[in-house]
């Protein structure tokens, strides 16, 4: 029976795609403890509100995350719009879902890439973000920007996607489907893929409940929660949304589970775009929050589910915006995952819990 | 709304039976916050079973209150308890994965309770402003004739149309005789002053008064011919 | 062979066009609506300040009395809020980026009086 040693893991480390810092506590290759600290991205994003007002607001709550901007703009526009009651148009519903299901798509194929770049496939990793590429396009020509799309405002959205752009963001999908089958196919199948895996990290339906985990992460041990079976705004006009879950709870489910999620996410907006409806892209809103009203709303981002908080003090600046991330909520589950897997393991089970810090610091 | 969401108000005292309860049922922990306010800080906690949200606000927690940690029952709480704990100064005991205020390396202590002296300044404008518009309404309400003129269309509307034109010329002429009668008035006080006043300056005045007299004139004489 | 599983798309990309393109020798077409920089035509400006109020990150300063526009290039996160705001639309979001640096720099534009002929 060795000493313990304590190996330090972060913020700086070539596979660490985050600045998260751990403390391992390690006992002959084995991680018995992992202590984590973060705190290195924190940018008091949430005391901005007293200098910008709730709609200046929305373009600091874009920054918060590069890879989850389209989430955290729609989820802040629908909080504000719950606070004074404003009702949006059905087609602006459906062009926020779309590009929210399309950060969804350039999200999770990111995330493909880095979690084959952990164990050394770089090169699935270059083409899974040459796929990704295509959808960063699709961005550009809709939104007009690439990873910052500021296009969705409180009231509506700013830009409309018109149908021959639509037609064209279809072709690109499909056109992305059968690269994409094969790097699938390659990840799910392969044997090295699966000797670093599967058995790794498991956590138990139980243990998931216990710690009160969200997402993909918490989906791939059997937990049935996802917030777009919810059905707010144009998920409710889905014709038949199940998560798709995972009863294994090891890595390998994990990765099976974003895998499964991507072609969900195709199918949902290619059903949205033949279903929209034409009419009005945004109402005007005028006035500010009431004194003291508070409401709070929840929003299915690609790491998972995003609780919104906003209290109003009658002036056009907000008395409180809060935006609880997911990566903050899984954070325990990952110090559990980590506790008996090899030291060479670490970087793995980091990656598949998809972690996003710029979200959890703001 | 696809989903219900409700906020309760707890004390300090109830909040680990609360936490416990809902364990036991099976309810999701969501996350915890914290609100500054005047009175001291909000502290609210979020759980959700099936569809509905519960949120649980404690208000006005003060820098002397221990509030007791809810990560024994629901580990994942760890990091919003010493988030609030670094941001906010509320202290909390029990916390599972306790770093005792090192969570955050913050260069100032409790940032979110710090209102600088622009803030400050903003908020007492707000609030005088506030204090003025109020005072305003109060004096307009205690005024009557508002009142009375809303009573007056409401039985008019409900009249015959004959006796309510009738009413409506009686009302005109009045308001007509009330405002001649104030006209009058008016320039009662002007010959006053102006008797006060230097003979030259007199004059002047007395003619800048004629001249719009006649404009006034010229303008009634227009009216009616457009009538 | 339980191995290669990616051997197809590796062979399939020698021959097909590459998804790069051969930068700075070929340039890529800005797509219509790219948010590049904020352009001003100053004829119609009218010097009311809306845009200054409307920018989350204090890019823009308006002088009334010296009549000038002035923009910190670094400073402006292109979110279009100014030029949704201005009410004589003399805004304009164009498609080029503003090219890097070696020192932050803002470019200031006199507005004309065209109330003196």
């Amino acid at each position: 029976m060795g000493k313990a040693t304590v190996i330090p893991f972060g913020p700086q480390h070539p596979v660490l795609p985050e600045p998260l810092h751990l403390d391992l506590v390690v006992q002959d290759e084995k991680v018995v403890e992992a202590i984590p600290q973060i705190g290195f991205v924190h940018r008091g994003l949430e005391k901005l509100v007293e200098t910008r007002d709730y709609n200046q607001f929305l373009y600091v709550c874009e920054r918060i995350c590069g890879i989850c901007a389209a989430g955290h703009s729609i989820g802040y526009a629908e909080t504000i719009e719950r606070l004074m009651g404003v009702e949006v148009p059905k087609r602006a519903e459906y062009l926020r879902v779309i590009w929210h299901e399309l950060s969804r798509v350039h999200s999770h194929l990111l995330w493909l890439g880095l979690a084959a770049d952990a164990f050394g496939f770089e090169s699935l990793f270059m083409h899974a973000w040459r796929l990704r590429e295509r959808v960063l396009d699709i961005f550009e020509k809709t939104t007009g920007g690439r990873v910052i799309l500021s296009v969705v405002k409180v009231g509506g959205v700013h830009r409309d996607i018109d149908d021959s752009q639509m037609k064209e963001i279809i072709y690109v999908l499909d056109g992305i489907m059968d690269d994409y089958r094969k790097i699938m196919n390659t990840l799910l199948t392969d044997y090295s893929v699966k000797n670093r895996t599967v058995g790794v990290g498991t956590l138990s339906h139980e243990e998931a409940l216990a710690l009160s985990m969200v997402g993909p992460f918490a989906r791939a041990s059997n937990v049935n929660y996802d917030v777009r079976s919810l059905g707010n705004g144009a998920y409710g006009d889905l014709s038949d949304f199940q998560p798709i879950l995972d009863a294994q709870g090891d890595c390998y489910a994990r990765v099976k589970v974003r895998c499964l999620e991507v072609l969900q996410s195709i199918e949902i907006i290619k059903e949205l775009a033949a279903k929209m409806p034409a009419g009005d892209i945004s109402v005007t809103v005028k006035g500010s929050p009431a004194e003291g009203a508070e409401v709070c709303n929840v929003l299915e981002q690609p790491r998972g589910e995003c609780y919104y908080y906003a209290r109003g003090n009658g002036s056009k600046n907000l008395e409180r915006m809060r935006i609880r991330t997911p990566t903050s909520q899984n954070i325990a589950g990952m110090v559990s995952a980590l506790k008996g897997c090899d030291l060479a393991d670490v970087n793995m089970v980091i990656l598949t819990i998809d972690p996003c810090i710029s979200c959890t610091e703001r | 709304m696809a989903f219900q969401s409700e906020f309760i108000n707890i004390a300090i005292a109830d909040l680990s039976d609360c936490a416990a309860n809902r364990k036991a049922e099976g309810a999701r922990y969501v996350q915890t916050l914290a609100v500054n306010t005047e009175a001291g800080v909000d502290l609210i906690y979020t759980f959700m079973a099936g569809d509905k949200i519960d949120n649980y606000k404690i208000p006005a927690v003060s820098k002397d209150d221990v509030v007791p940690s809810i990560s024994q029952d629901f580990l994942a709480a760890f990091v919003w308890e010493n988030e609030i704990h670094d941001l906010f100064g509320i202290t909390f005991e029990g916390i599972a994965i306790d770093f005792g205020g090192a969570f955050y390396d913050l260069a100032v202590k409790e940032p979110m309770t710090v209102i600088s002296p622009a803030q400050l300044a903003a908020r007492e404008k707000a609030a005088k402003i506030a204090a003025a518009k109020a005072a305003k309404e109060q004096a307009q309400a205690a005024s009557a004739p508002a009142n009375a003129d809303a009573e007056l269309e409401a039985k008019l509307a409900g009249m015959d149309p004959e006796k309510a034109a009738k009413v409506r010329a009686a009302m005109e002429a009045k308001a007509k005789k009330e405002a001649a009668a104030k006209a009058a008035e008016k320039d009662a006080e002007m010959e006053a002053k102006l008797a006060a006043m230097d003979p030259e300056k007199a004059a002047k005045v007395r003619a800048a008064m004629e001249a719009k007299a006649k404009k006034e004139a010229a303008a009634a004489a227009q009216q009616k011919e457009g009538e | 062979m339980s191995g290669f599983k990616l051997g197809g798309m590796t062979l399939g990309s020698v021959f097909k066009k590459p998804e790069t393109t051969l930068y700075p020798f070929e340039q890529k077409v800005a797509p219509k609506g790219l948010r590049g920089h904020v352009a001003i035509s100053p004829e119609t400006c009218i010097l009311c300040g809306i845009c200054q109020k409307s920018c989350p990150c204090g890019a823009i300063t308006v002088d009334k009395k010296a009549r000038t526009w002035e923009i910190r290039r670094f400073s402006c996160v292109q979110c279009g809020a100014c030029v949704r705001s201005c009410p004589k639309a003399c805004l304009s979001m164009e498609t080029a980026y503003t090219k890097p640096a070696t020192g932050k720099s803002s470019h200031v534009v006199e507005v004309p009086d065209t109330k003196e002929r």
